[in-house]
């Protein structure tokens, strides 16, 4: 079945079942791999997108809920080249460590930064919370968030 | 336990090749999955060869290109290589300034390099140019005049890794990214437990799932291979396979470590005696990631894209696997998550193997969540029974330790082996006259295999939570405690320095209380304080930590504090929260929900790293020790918050009222 999905602002046509996860079709049929799979289950945030200006797990959202939404991916954060103050933070402070979660991170934290750009630390921890990440970065996670915030004053 | 110190004789060709453009290539076998060697190699080889380190690009673990090495384990990846690299760049540079001696009819004494060009008399040459299809070779001597380190660039300072701009713009193609042409994705479809034998399988219904292009058996190995991941899992759930039973029980083993004469006496006259018992439950690696392939079985030979420690060892499976010549194997190790050990298994690489060669086509498979955690191998649970004898000084004179545990690397059941990888760590650091130490490796039914640091962090759980036990039952002060019984000089030192810089001593507060653990790992010298603060109803949360650690001479002092930092997050985790739950050797805690790891929520207000290694010693690896102190930290600064002692992990609530109610 043909559906168009609004990624990064542009419409992409997938044609798969409507029950297919969002989180497959920007992988399997769209080529964006940077959203990543975790878990299937909404727990880890490997694989959050930003959804209508939220940080949401794309595989709990199927396709036939995201083609109503504007979805951004990691692909979509750096502007012609040029990194975002979330992922030259990251980059910069060496806030990753094998990388996989990364991209689960940086769609938090640019979803926070979006509706609020002065948070404390307490509120990245909380925006934060449903990324986990195993190699243990959260330290460096969060002072690059905390310097994104000042890039972006 | 890398190599087992086998004679290397290498040849400048398999580790460094400059190409036309100036690229300089450095090729090694060792694998990054996070751990930053990538970024550590090329600091090394951009300075000893003097190129910008841009121009570097580092080859690791492809079986096609690299020199053959046994695997990354145990933090010796930089220890190992950096040395060799090191050597091995310095000898290219002078071959390339002799070169240009030859070229330029100057004696090469008059010639000097210079960011990519040999220079001098007024002429300058580019590596390239120099290389000109005849590769740079011949055996790399043992002495190498290198660089003087005024003339270094990258060794030694702070650098993030090289990939961090791939990975923060999402451009890293980690295993389960690779999109090959044709390919299809597979499942395959678990038994009901461990061990289990396929008698047989009915595919009819299966067969006529969309999607479905083929139903591969292999022994006991069924899976399905589809046009889609959901269609190859709906496809593998509706296979209807008869299953035999068959439980499966761990080893037995028996390994006298370290058997002074006379302990028993030494501890009947001591003038105290102290007997504990200290209790770890069985953890998963639980990589974020989970395990993944990609695999494209040709007839006449196979290619295989892999996370993994070992990229030849797991060529020499896979063609064992899918019946081919180990040389029409090749393994090309990708980025992968960070696995912590589990990679050390290439579970995932021979399923999708065997489904390549069923579906002869190339095939991608990825486990789910459930399946990671179910199936993986996980470390062991262990009961180390601890015993000493002091003086009536309050020194000890005898020591008896216990290590009840199973295996914690598929490295095999030799004694010697056993003793490196399950009893790992298991010999106190101290100075004691007479000790006994064996490690009983004891049945399960669990699949247990590598996990960071293999038994280092709970023996040493053991050793620093008694050693706290001992000052505190002997009245002394559990820093001056152990001073007393450290001769190693760099022991001494990080423990000293980071009691130090922690304030080790003073109040730290309502509620609050600081413990102090040390170990040495594999020639790395670590020191840690924690800091944690304890609710009236017995949570403990995690304050702030402090480490100092030697490892030798520092490459990238940043990368360092990286994986230290790391080391004592996941760590925390494993300490606080972690137990894995299993039944006949099949684990029941399957989601993140059931295996709560620590959240940003749960990261220490800070992790102060302190990065003091001794520069005339060898490098030495930083994977795993800032791992290994902290649950008896922690253990030690919960007694000194609340005076409940915790000896079974993980350090729950409910264990720590208990502990307060028992005093």
């Amino acid at each position: 079945m043909k559906r168009t999905l609004t990624v990064n602002g542009a419409g992409r046509e997938v044609d798969v079942a409507p029950s297919v996860s969002l989180l497959s079709a920007l992988r399997d049929d769209l080529g964006l791999t940077a959203t990543r799979y975790g878990c299937g289950r909404g727990q880890c945030g490997a694989c959050y997108v930003i959804a209508d200006g939220r940080a949401v797990a794309s595989c709990l959202l199927t396709v036939d809920q995201a083609a109503r939404m504007e979805i951004t991916t990691v692909e979509g954060l750096a502007t012609d080249g040029t990194l975002s103050p979330v992922q030259q933070a990251f980059a910069d402070l060496d806030a990753m460590q094998c990388g996989y979660c990364t991209s689960g991170m940086l769609i938090s934290a640019t979803a926070l930064l979006d509706r609020d750009p002065e948070p404390d630390e307490a509120e990245v921890r909380d925006a934060l919370a449903g990324n986990l990440c195993r190699c243990g970065v959260y330290g460096r996670a969060i002072r690059a968030v905390l310097t994104a915030a000042e890039a972006l004053r | 336990m890398s190599g087992w110190g086998e004679e290397r004789r290498e040849d400048l060709a398999q580790r460094i090749r400059v190409e036309p453009d100036g690229t300089v290539v450095a090729l090694s076998g060792k694998i990054d999955f996070g751990q930053g060697i990538r970024t550590a190699f090329a600091q090394i080889v951009a300075d000893e060869i003097d190129v910008p380190i841009e121009h570097v690009r580092v080859v690791l673990g492809d079986t096609a290109e690299t020199p053959f090495d046994f695997g990354t384990f145990g933090s010796h990846s930089v220890a190992q290589e950096a040395p060799l690299l090191r050597k091995a760049a310095a000898f290219a540079r002078r071959q390339l300034i002799e070169r240009a001696a030859r070229r330029l009819a100057l004696g090469a004494e008059r010639l000097d390099t210079e960011a990519g060009a040999v220079v001098g008399g007024g002429r300058r040459i580019a590596y390239g140019e120099l290389v000109d299809g005849r590769h740079l070779a011949g055996p790399i001597p043992d002495e190498v005049p290198l660089m003087p380190p005024a003339r270094r660039r990258y060794s030694g300072q702070p650098m993030p890794r090289l990939e961090a701009r791939d990975i923060v713009t999402g451009r890293a193609t980690y295993v389960a990214d690779l999109r090959l042409d044709g390919m299809l994705r597979g499942a395959i479809a678990r038994p009901p437990s461990r061990g289990a034998k396929v008698r047989s399988v009915d595919d009819a219904s299966a067969r006529k799932l969309p999607g479905v292009v083929a139903v591969v058996r292999d022994g006991d190995v069924v899976g399905v291979v589809a046009e889609r991941d959901e269609q190859a899992r709906a496809a593998a759930a509706a296979l209807e396979i008869d299953w035999e039973i068959t439980p499966l029980e761990g080893p037995s083993a028996e390994v006298p470590m370290r058997q002074d004469p006379g302990v028993d006496a030494a501890l009947a006259k001591a003038a105290k005696q102290v007997e504990r018992t200290y209790v770890l439950p069985p953890i998963a690696n639980a990589p974020i990631g989970p395990s993944a392939a990609v695999a494209d079985v040709r007839a006449d030979g196979a290619t295989v894209y892999v996370g993994t420690h070992r990229p030849f060892g797991i060529r020499e499976q896979v063609a064992k696997t899918i019946g081919l010549e180990t040389a029409s194997v090749r393994v090309v190790p990708l980025i992968t998550s960070g696995t912590y050990g589990r990679n050390t298994l290439g579970d995932a690489t021979l399923e999708a193997a065997i489904l390549s060669k069923g579906a002869r086509r190339p095939v991608l498979l990825q486990w789910t969540r459930e399946e990671e955690f179910a199936w993986s191998p996980s470390r062991p649970e262990a009961v180390l029974e601890v015993s000493a004898g002091l003086d009536d000084g309050g020194r000890i004179l005898a020591w008896r330790y216990e290590e009840h545990t199973n295996v914690h690397t598929a490295a095999g059941l030799e004694p010697r082996v056993l003793g490196m990888t399950s009893g790992r760590n298991a010999i106190p650091p101290y100075a004691i006259p007479s000790a006994s130490v064996v490690l009983r490796i004891e049945p399960t039914r669990l699949r247990t295999a590598n996990f960071r640091s293999l038994a280092a962090s709970e023996n040493v759980f053991a050793i620093e939570s008694f050693m706290d036990e001992l000052a505190s039952e002997t009245k002394q002060d559990p820093l001056a405690f152990r001073l007393r019984h450290i001769a190693d000089p760099r022991l001494r030192r990080v423990v000293e320095r980071v009691a130090e810089r922690s304030g080790f001593g003073e109040g730290p507060g309502e509620r609050r209380g600081r413990g102090i653990a040390c170990t040495i790992y594999h020639d790395t010298y670590v020191a840690q304080v924690a800091e944690v603060e304890v609710s009236p109803a017995g949570a403990v949360r995690l304050v702030r930590v402090w480490c100092v650690v030697d490892p030798g001479e520092v490459l990238n002092p940043d990368g360092v504090r990286n994986q230290v930092e790391g080391g004592i997050q996941q760590s925390a985790s494993w300490t606080l929260l972690e137990e894995l739950h299993h039944r006949d050797g099949r684990v029941v805690t399957t989601g993140w929900d059931a295996y709560p790891i620590a959240t940003f929520r749960d990261a220490p207000e800070s992790i102060d790293v302190l990065v003091e290694g001794d520069p005339a010693a060898p490098p030495t690896g930083v994977g795993e020790p800032g791992a290994v102190p902290i649950a008896a930290a922690i253990a030690n600064a919960v007694y000194a918050a609340c005076g409940a002692r915790v000896r079974e992990l993980p350090i729950t609530r409910d264990r720590v009222r208990k502990a307060i109610a028992g005093r």
